[in-house]
């Protein structure tokens, strides 16, 4: 009985402690779901308005029709796709090699590669975008898509997992005659599948949010981007609040739909990493 | 015979040689059907606007030219993308710019001088300030086109209730803070561009603000003018928009009893449950008023796409285009004669921002432009941020704003 009190309360404060994080996590999103159905004199009362008076729809027409989120949509989802299966295959192979095999220069090689993380990417911007005219390719998806297909800062992160399997692994393959790359396929990657995961999930928001480097290589509205179409409501003298809500709820709904597909995955690959500590 | 042909012919050279120039150049202004592209910052309405006026011109030019809009996201992205396309040499035919974003590249300006002297109508017609601002590069840069000014709003339901007019001058506005202080313990004034009140301040006190040697009022009107302003902010009859991002929300919900900022700003004022005053920018020795909004620059190389594109400007800033523009996006038409068309009266009579710009047009005058002018800018906001914070003594202040405009212009 006193056990089964004892239980209960435990549960109670578990699951207190639970929602009180969901809440804190929720609360922007509700804010934006909610935001994105008010009037704008509700979005700008002071003290702010947490319901609005009606719930009405009408600023997510208007945000959609000021822009052709449909094809932005696509767009986005092409380059973020191809640049992540890209960034993935980079990542794995580099830091497959550096965490592995023995190679002249490698430590040399390794640190001009950080070196690199140093260099702010804002500085990069103008002589990438030099090279992407001399390319010819100004509003193509390639130039938003290889110029970032590989991440130093994952390869760093992927190699210390891949540094942290033991060598008797590596040896007993190769004993069994295990190739290297089959090693790689059979062994490093389902053993680092939570950081693998991770790399990925950074690597698609970071994708899904990029505003910058998109927009200097595009020219046609056909070749613009799900970001892009939140600027619509911004200009020198104020901005349109309701409806970059109603555009940002619009901009996050495919990423939650891609959330819940995979769901399994992505937890399944953040235990795993937590456990492997 | 032959003697009569030789004749004919000597006397048809004879005529050709005399022809006047100009019929001469009439004659040659054919331009091949092309496509110009010009890059811009606007969007909703706005672009809406721009792209019913080129279709227009698409449709009704003579030459074949298809002008091709391309919005480039908002004023700071533009001004990012017009950087690296210089560094590229990839500068698109025409675009929005404000003069402080093209110190890095003026050398890829097309001088618009010929053109203008050739084949424009009537250039004096162009707002004075507006010219002033063309011109600033040492010859005619570019031509206005989205123009706006600085301007008083307020809450004119509570001036109204507090027996106070819109003030006219530095006094007033002081009497009026210290009124809305004492019965509404409410600031009176904000400014949504504060690099741009300090310069207005030291023009309406006929004091120059900065050039390429730096601070130039470090004298006693400039000292003046850092009286009153400090007065205002020290005082708490102005406040800082902090967290507010635009001061139109500020004044919408009523916490504030006016600002000023731009004059197309006014579609951002939700005025529901008050009435919205709009007066020009009080004065001190003189009145000055801030101009803003961008111009239309042309970087096209090859003859023909200049040509085409001159032809483009040219529409944009004829009467009836900059007429139709102002009234349908709340931009200042960029000529004289188009203020004082029988259309835009008619619409200014309701329109109280309009009424009062235009009763400050002869007070407009440009930014000063220099090669640190972006990074003045910039530094000076900032700053304008601390020495409010920090509740500086005027003497302070200026030594604060002086010492900064310095260091960024590399001045002792």
């Amino acid at each position: 009985m006193n056990r089964k009190a004892g239980n209960v309360i435990a549960n109670i404060l578990k699951y207190g402690v639970l929602i009180i994080g969901a809440l804190f996590t929720l609360m922007p999103f509700l804010w934006m779901i909610l935001s994105a159905m008010k009037t704008n004199a509700e979005i700008r009362a002071i003290p702010p308005v947490f319901f609005p008076s009606k719930f009405s729809l009408e600023n997510f027409t208007t945000a959609w029709k000021a822009a052709p989120f449909g094809r932005y949509l696509v767009n986005t989802l092409i380059v973020t796709v191809f640049n992540t299966i890209g960034v993935l295959i980079t990542t794995i192979l580099a830091a497959f090699a550096f965490a592995r095999l023995n190679f002249p220069g490698k430590k040399v090689l390794l640190t001009l590669l950080l070196a690199t993380m140093m260099i702010p990417s804002e500085m990069l911007l103008i002589t990438n975008f030099i090279t992407m005219t001399k390319l010819k390719w100004i509003d193509t998806y390639q130039a938003m898509i290889v110029p970032w297909l590989a991440s130093v800062f994952y390869i760093y992160l992927l190699t210390q997992f891949f540094a942290q399997i033991p060598d008797a692994l590596y040896l007993a393959a190769k004993v069994d005659k295990c190739r290297d790359f089959k090693y790689l396929i059979k062994i490093m990657i389902p053993i680092n599948k939570g950081p693998i995961t991770t790399i990925t999930i950074l690597n698609v928001i970071s994708n899904w949010n990029s505003f910058v480097w998109p927009l200097l290589v595009t020219n046609s509205r056909e070749m613009r981007v799900l970001s892009y179409g939140l600027v619509q409501f911004q200009t020198e003298e104020g901005s349109a609040y309701e409806l970059i809500m109603a555009a940002s709820c619009i901009l996050v709904i495919p990423i939650m739909i891609m959330y819940l597909f995979l769901r399994k995955y992505i937890i399944e690959g953040v235990t795993q990493s937590g456990i492997k500590g | 015979m032959s003697f009569r042909k030789t004749g004919a012919a000597i006397l048809a050279l004879v005529m050709a040689a005399s022809l006047p120039v100009a019929a001469f150049a009439e004659e040659e202004k054919t331009i091949e059907p092309t496509e110009v592209t010009f890059w811009h910052g606007m969007s909703n309405t706005q672009e809406q606007v721009l792209t019913e006026l080129t279709d227009r011109f698409n449709e009704e030019n003579e030459y074949g030219i298809t002008v091709k809009l391309v919005n480039q996201g908002n004023y700071g992205d533009l001004s990012t993308k017009l950087t690296a396309s210089a560094v590229a040499d990839e500068l698109p035919d025409l675009a929005q710019a404000y003069n402080n974003w093209l110190t890095a590249y003026t050398d890829k300006i097309v001088p618009l001088d010929e053109f203008v002297e050739n084949d424009f109508d009537d250039y004096e017609d162009l707002v004075e300030g507006y010219r002033a601002e063309c011109e600033q590069l040492g010859f005619i840069g570019a031509l206005p086109f989205n123009k706006s000014t600085y301007v008083y709003f307020y809450n004119k339901t509570m001036f109204d209730e507090l027996g106070l007019e819109a003030p006219k001058t530095w006094e007033d506005m002081l009497a009026v803070g210290e009124k809305f202080m004492e019965e509404k313990e409410m600031p009176a004034f904000g400014v949504d561009d504060l690099a741009g009140f300090l310069e207005a301040s030291l023009a309406q006190n006929e004091c120059e603000y900065a050039s390429d040697e730096g601070a130039l009022f470090d004298n006693e009107a400039g000292l003046e003018t850092l009286e009153y302003i400090m007065g205002l902010y020290n005082n708490g009859y102005a406040r800082l928009i902090g967290e507010d991002d635009y001061f139109s929300s500020v004044i919408s919900t009523q916490r504030i009893g006016g600002y000023i900022g731009s004059s197309t700003g006014v579609s951002y004022i939700t005025a529901d449950d008050f009435e919205l005053g709009v007066a020009p920018l009080p004065t001190n020795k003189k009145a000055a008023a801030n101009q803003a909004g961008t111009n239309i620059v042309m970087f096209a190389q090859d003859e023909n796409q200049q040509a085409a594109t001159w032809e483009y400007m040219k529409y944009l800033t004829s009467t009836e285009a900059t007429t139709e523009w102002a009234m349908k996006t709340g931009y200042l038409p960029v000529r004289v004669s188009a203020f004082e068309s029988d259309e835009y009266q008619s619409f200014m009579a309701d329109d109280i921002t309009a009424t009062a710009a235009y009763s400050q047009v002869d007070a407009f005058f440009p930014a000063a432009m220099f090669e640190a002018s972006n990074a003045v800018r910039t530094s000076v906001n900032t700053m304008f941020e601390e020495v409010v914070l920090d509740e500086l003594e005027p003497e302070d202040a200026l030594a604060e704003f002086v010492q900064i405009i310095n260091e960024e212009c590399d001045v002792e």
